[in-house]
């Protein structure tokens, strides 16, 4: 064992001492390369960042406002197609009740009708009714005393005798009466 | 580090990697009469910074709507940490302002940390400590400074005083928050970023020239052994990309959680 | 095969007092997997704390690879 050997090569060597030189070089070097990352690496990373995000967020915006506005037409149509609907129901409603009403009128004006109609033929019928009961009254009983004496003056037995006597009673009757119609 | 940085006495035995090969010879002997010259490490630092500023130059360039795949990955690293570092942990409201920082730390770093597991390049800059305190000196100074700037002097009363403790323990409590906050948080912050760097590493080296010690050197029936430190290797190896990977994450989380607290110094 | 072995008993001891830091993030992150199991919307408010319980937890193990390196 060389003591002197160790001693000097310990010295020489001794890990934890630094060399002024190497502090030196490393701070510069290190120096040079912040200088360079804060003037053109980090300012060239974080202007790409920025610039994809606008990209991203601006297309992610577009896209969105194109949804809304996709979205804002769609309520609006179905609005107007709720209100369509509505105001054909309310037509309908309205059409039905107007059809309604017409028949209604309608059938209260037929049946008034038909009950004036009525009322008038049951009065003219009656009118008739009374006039020729009125005439037969003045007429049937000379005319049952006519025929009456013909038929107690002729034969009764006789029935052809009887039939010529009804129908000439019938003639005669036919005969004054056009005699008293041209009269 | 001793035993590592120790030349087994035997010339024929094995020999292993040794911290000092994580410090390659200089480049250019600038400034050497102050400790080392400019170094691989150096050269993979800047290296490193012109093209993470190339990489996402050429992807936010074109900013289109529908992104290609350049911009897609571009996009998609930027938004992990603004959203699922930065958003989630510092909150909606305030976290815009962090995401430069928290984006230039934690591609500063991962390609950093990569820079082990990229063959030529083969040394993360993390592991030699000065990267890892000046990093961690930034994230220090930021949520000091930012602390202050939101709640004045009263920020250190916040940061420190925990509410609905007991009076009689309130010393020992203030005590243990003020180392735990101002004085372990940097220096774990750091550590642990450069230690896992430092071991991964280390362990990958010693997996590779255990493999080529075993398979070109050792007799017999040690010779069979190399493959199983191959395997080994190669399985440290995609576990160190892991971690490599882990590590920038954590650190970036860890960021925003210091930030979180003290934008929100008084909520708790 | 006749080389010694040698080296410094520091690295053991932090070797040892790794295994505390390990089990203390083991815990801290069973805990955390075990709530977002649970309440998988729960997983944001615990990451923060489930990050700051590993880091208080790790900072022990750090501390000791500290003092590995130092002594």
């Amino acid at each position: 064992m060389n003591e002197a050997v160790i001693l000097a090569a310990a010295e020489g060597a001794n890990p934890l001492i630094p060399n002024i030189w190497e502090i030196l070089v490393t701070l510069l070097g290190f120096a040079v390369l912040m200088f360079i990352v804060v003037k053109f690496v980090v300012p060239m990373f974080e202007k790409t960042y920025a610039e994809r995000t606008e990209a991203i967020e601006g297309g992610l915006a577009k896209a969105e406002a194109a949804q809304a506005e996709a979205s804002a037409a769609l309520d609006e149509y179905k609005q107007q197609l709720i209100d369509a609907r509505t105001e054909a129901n309310r037509i309908r409603e309205e059409a039905r009740a107007e059809g309604a009403q017409i028949l209604a009128d309608l059938k209260a004006k037929a049946a008034a009708e038909s009950a004036r109609i009525m009322e008038q033929s049951q009065v003219t019928i009656e009118a008739e009714r009374q006039a020729a009961v009125v005439s037969l009254r003045a007429e049937v009983g000379t005319l049952a005393t006519e025929l009456a004496s013909k038929i107690v003056g002729e034969s009764l037995a006789d029935d052809a005798r009887s039939a010529r006597v009804v129908d000439r009673f019938l003639d005669e009757l036919e005969t004054s009466q056009n005699a008293g119609a041209v009269q | 580090m001793i035993a590592l940085a120790l030349p087994a006495a035997n010339e024929e035995g094995f020999v292993a990697p040794t911290l000092d090969e994580m410090h390659l010879p200089e480049i250019l002997p600038w400034g050497a009469e102050y400790g080392e010259g400019f170094g691989k490490q150096m050269l993979l630092i800047l290296l490193s910074v012109a093209l993470i500023s190339w990489f996402f130059i050429a992807a936010a360039r074109k900013r289109q709507l529908v992104p290609g795949r350049l911009q897609f990955l571009g996009e998609f690293s930027y938004n992990l940490v603004r959203n699922s570092i930065g958003r989630d942990i510092i909150g909606e409201k305030d976290f815009r302002p962090f995401v430069p920082l928290l984006f230039s730390l934690f591609f500063f770093i991962l390609l950093n940390n990569l820079w082990g597991s990229i063959p030529l390049a083969q040394l993360p800059t993390t592991s030699h400590v000065g990267t890892a305190y000046a990093l961690a000196a930034i994230v220090y100074f930021t949520w000091i400074i930012l602390g202050i700037k939101k709640h004045g002097i009263k920020y250190f009363k916040y940061a420190t005083v925990p509410s609905g403790v007991p009076v009689a323990i309130l010393p020992l409590v203030v005590l243990i928050e003020i180392i735990s906050t101002f004085l372990v948080r940097p220096i774990t912050h750091s550590l642990r970023l450069f230690a896992t760097m430092l071991s991964g590493h280390l362990i990958i080296m010693l997996a590779a020239s255990g493999t080529e010690f075993l398979l070109l050197e050792a007799e017999g029936l040690l010779k069979p052994l190399g493959a199983l430190t191959l395997v080994g290797g190669v399985g440290m190896f995609l576990f160190e990309v892991l971690i490599q990977c882990l590590q920038a994450y954590v650190f970036t989380l860890l960021t925003a959680i210091y930030i979180q607290g003290s934008v929100a110094a008084a909520d708790h | 095969m006749t080389g010694e072995i040698s080296g410094s008993l520091n690295l053991i001891g932090y070797g040892l007092s790794a295994i505390g830091g390990a089990i203390g993030v083991g815990l801290v992150f069973a805990a955390y997997i075990n709530g977002v199991a649970r309440q998988p919307e729960a997983q944001r408010v615990l990451q923060p704390i489930a990050f700051l319980g590993l880091a208080l937890t790790e900072a022990l193990a750090i501390l000791g690879l500290v003092f590995a390196f130092v002594l």
